[in-house]
């Protein structure tokens, strides 16, 4: 959900944002019919059934229940947002006062990557009912896409001062204060999170992170090794510690050592292309051309815009005597370079 | 003087070097300069007070540098297009060095946060930027950083310049070693720099024998940009002690807590120029710093080494023999050296070309390649001494000066 400015020293975010949508809230007639069946098939979890019976149910009698709210939470389960936006902007043109509604179209939209869209519903939202924390650490989110890591850090900490217990926030308001270079500030945060799940290896990845940045390689490597061992049996391992140890002892230039963390960093997250770019990078430091390639053109293959893989595929391609192809990757890395210089960024400075 | 001669220029200029870029015997000027930027403010950092900071240099564009053919009359000419320098960069430092010994002078010029430059002299009165294909573009990661203060000289004594970057905390220095087939390779993490100044921004920056071992150490000048870091950074510092790295032949050591109290002082340090100030055959540096007194640093190294400090006298070529390379040759090996005021960081050094020459107490040949293509040798000089040599105009000669 966060969006990572480093490619490499990077936390685990994406897709961690879980909506609890188990139990439906609104109460609707409980008669033998479509809605009902939808209810049924949603609270079985048969999320696809559910959205088709909602559909129905709503076709048969429009606007006079809750199916449209139903069939966007069904949507949310099977990750169509899209989907569920539409539904719940059908059913707000119905139910214009709906806090509900509009909340959970605010978090629709935030997983749709429309932040400002949704901190303006939020906005809607929050004159008809007061926020709950979760909803702030939405907020918080939102402002985190628009890479605005200020107001990012204002509605998370609200979020928690709310929910003291929201491990999610705490983790998330660390970030953002990690992304700000706050340390002190985020290895609080992250600690909290370790507080109340002591074995959160997030939070632990994180720390990781806070240490590499304070020039304590050991003690970062510590880290991420606990929070390795932490997540090691889980249904969904996460590559970040491992990239960020294998980025590390690439750092000490302990290239041996860093291949295998690596290597199954690249196993985990076989799409992320900053996993394929360090395992490449460490083979062509350990002189393993064809490999360093073979990662390299598939790093490439995920990120064509990333510039530091065209510089290191260009240095394969010349090692190995493709003295065309070399060109042609430093040409890129040259362009692409280029082009970043000429862009501002995007976090703007205010007067 | 300035606007008559046509070298007043615009924009924000940084380091500047004289040097004869198309071998006419006259001194050529390039003047880098950093971004466009004026008055029109924008705020950076947090919305505290004391808060407010530098913004970073994405926030800018880049500038292209400016370049000045002396005409021989006294006036220059604006030629950076026609000499293919002038690329826009955010260049803060320079340095000039015959990195491929193709009897051309090439210039590195170091960037803030984007790809750093060296231009190759074509020979033709052109030049070409190779810094990407030679592999001095970026660190060994492919990522760009803070490129400040440059020096562009052999630290290892294999004869190839070898290129010094400084730059912000978390970056490293980069260090690249010429491989001498035209590429570099990224030396800062097998030579030891890299773990020295992973939490250190340096700015000026000179290889230099200190101790007159035969090996160029390493002289840097500290301090991090933003007068806000240890707000938001608390392991990382404004102020910072100079760094003084000794060359062991092998890798660089930190030396600076063994070389006296004046490394224990923090400052804001950003030039740095090396000379021998007082001829003792030490060299000597003088430091500016933000907001402070420049220092002088006076070498009182106790050392038995020798030592040799030549003064070139060009008169075929520029009169500074700006350009010149020179090969010394002692019973322990070979040393090699650039004739240059250039280099650092906002700074000019002595042009004299200094050698430490260890146990030896003479050397055994110097071989001068001059900017006009001119070779010449000397056999069996003494050491030290401060040595003058006439660029010959025929025959070859040297006389020696009063040290």
């Amino acid at each position: 959900m966060m969006r990572e400015s480093g490619s490499a020293r990077s936390g685990m975010l994406c897709g961690a944002v879980v909506l609890l949508l188990l139990v439906p809230s609104i109460c609707a007639p409980q008669t033998d019919s479509e809605y009902a069946r939808g209810i049924a098939a949603f609270r079985a979890g048969d999320y696809a059934s559910a959205a088709d019976l909602f559909a129905k149910a709503e076709m048969a009698a429009p606007g006079t229940t809750d199916a449209l709210i139903y069939q966007a939470k069904s949507h949310i389960h099977l990750q169509n947002f899209s989907s569920s936006e539409s539904a719940l902007r059908r059913y707000i043109a119905l139910h214009t006062d709906s806090h509900e509604a509009l909340y959970l179209l605010g978090f629709v939209l935030h997983r749709e990557n429309k932040a400002s869209e949704s901190l303006e519903i939020y906005t809607k939202a929050a004159a008809l009912k007061t926020p709950t924390g979760e909803d702030f650490k939405i907020v918080g989110l939102d402002y985190v896409l628009l890479n605005d890591y200020a107001n990012a850090i204002k509605w998370l900490a609200k979020a928690v001062e709310l929910e003291p217990k929201n491990k999610d926030a705490w983790y998330y308001l660390g970030r953002a204060y990690y992304s700000k270079s706050l340390l002190r500030e985020s290895r609080r945060a992250f600690l909290t999170v370790l507080d109340l799940d002591p074995r959160d290896a997030k939070a632990e990845n994180s720390l990781g992170l806070i240490l590499e940045s304070e020039a304590k390689p050991d003690e970062a490597m510590e880290a991420y090794r606990k929070a390795m061992e932490w997540q090691a049996g889980g249904a969904h391992r996460s590559e970040q510690p491992y990239l960020n140890l294998g980025n590390l002892l690439l750092e000490l230039d302990r290239t041996g050592e860093a291949i295998a963390p690596l290597e199954e960093a690249a196993q985990l997250a076989p799409d992320n292309g900053s996993c394929h770019l360090k395992l490449g990078t460490a083979y062509l430091r350990a002189n393993r051309l064809l490999e360093a390639q073979r990662e390299l053109e598939k790093a490439k293959q995920l990120e064509p815009e990333n510039a530091a893989i065209h510089y290191q595929l260009a240095r394969v391609y010349k090692q190995t005597r493709q003295m065309d192809k070399a060109k042609i990757e430093f040409q890129w890395t040259e362009e692409l370079q280029s082009r970043a210089a000429r862009t501002r960024p995007s976090d703007p400075p205010e007067p | 003087m300035t606007a008559k001669a046509g070298v007043g220029g615009s924009g924000w200029s940084t380091s500047a070097a004289w040097v004869d870029l198309d071998g006419d015997g006259f001194l050529d000027l390039v003047v880098l300069r950093y971004v466009e930027w004026d008055f029109d403010d924008i705020w950076c950092g947090e919305h505290k007070e004391g808060y407010r900071a530098y913004c970073h240099p994405d926030y800018f564009k880049p500038a292209r540098p400016l370049v000045y053919h002396n005409n021989g009359d006294g006036t220059f000419t604006e030629v950076a297009e026609k000499l293919g320098l002038s690329k826009p960069a955010k260049d803060l430092g320079v340095a000039p060095a015959d990195y491929d010994r193709d009897g051309h002078i090439d210039l590195f010029f170091a960037n803030d946060s984007m790809v750093e430059h060296l231009y190759h002299n074509k020979g033709e009165g052109s030049f070409e930027e190779v810094g990407l294909v030679s592999e001095v573009a970026v660190d060994i990661d492919g990522r760009t950083y803070a490129g400040m203060g440059v020096d562009f000289a052999g630290y290892n004594n294999d004869g190839w310049p070898d290129i010094i970057v400084t730059d912000l905390a978390n970056q490293r220095y980069a260090l690249y070693q010429n491989n001498g087939d035209r590429t570099f390779s990224y030396a800062s993490t097998p030579s030891g720099l890299a773990g020295m100044t992973l939490a250190h921004s340096g700015w000026g920056v000179r290889l230099f024998d200190c101790d007159n071992d035969g090996w160029k150490d390493l002289l840097v000048a500290q301090g991090h940009d933003l007068d806000t870091i240890e707000q938001t950074n608390p392991n990382l510092r404004y102020r910072e002690p100079m760094l003084l790295a000794r060359n062991t032949g092998k890798g660089f050591v930190d030396v600076s807590q063994s070389s006296g109290e004046i490394f224990n002082q923090s400052w804001v340090a950003r030039g740095l120029a090396i000379g021998d100030l007082d001829n003792d055959g030490r060299l000597d540096a003088v430091v500016t710093t933000n907001d402070g007194p420049a220092y002088v640093l006076r070498n009182e190294t106790p050392s038995a080494n020798h030592w040799l400090l030549l003064r070139l006298v060009g008169h075929k070529s520029n009169r500074d023999a700006i350009g010149a390379s020179v090969k010394l040759v002692t019973e322990r090996g070979q040393q090699f050296a650039t004739v240059s005021t250039a280099s650092s960081y906002l700074s000019s050094g002595d042009k004299r070309v200094h050698f430490g020459i260890g146990k030896a107490s003479s050397v055994e040949s110097i071989e001068i390649r001059w900017p006009s293509g001119t070779v010449q040798t000397l056999k069996n000089i003494p050491g030290d001494q401060v040595l003058q040599i006439d660029e010959p105009v025929a025959p070859a000669n040297a006389k020696p000066a009063v040290k």
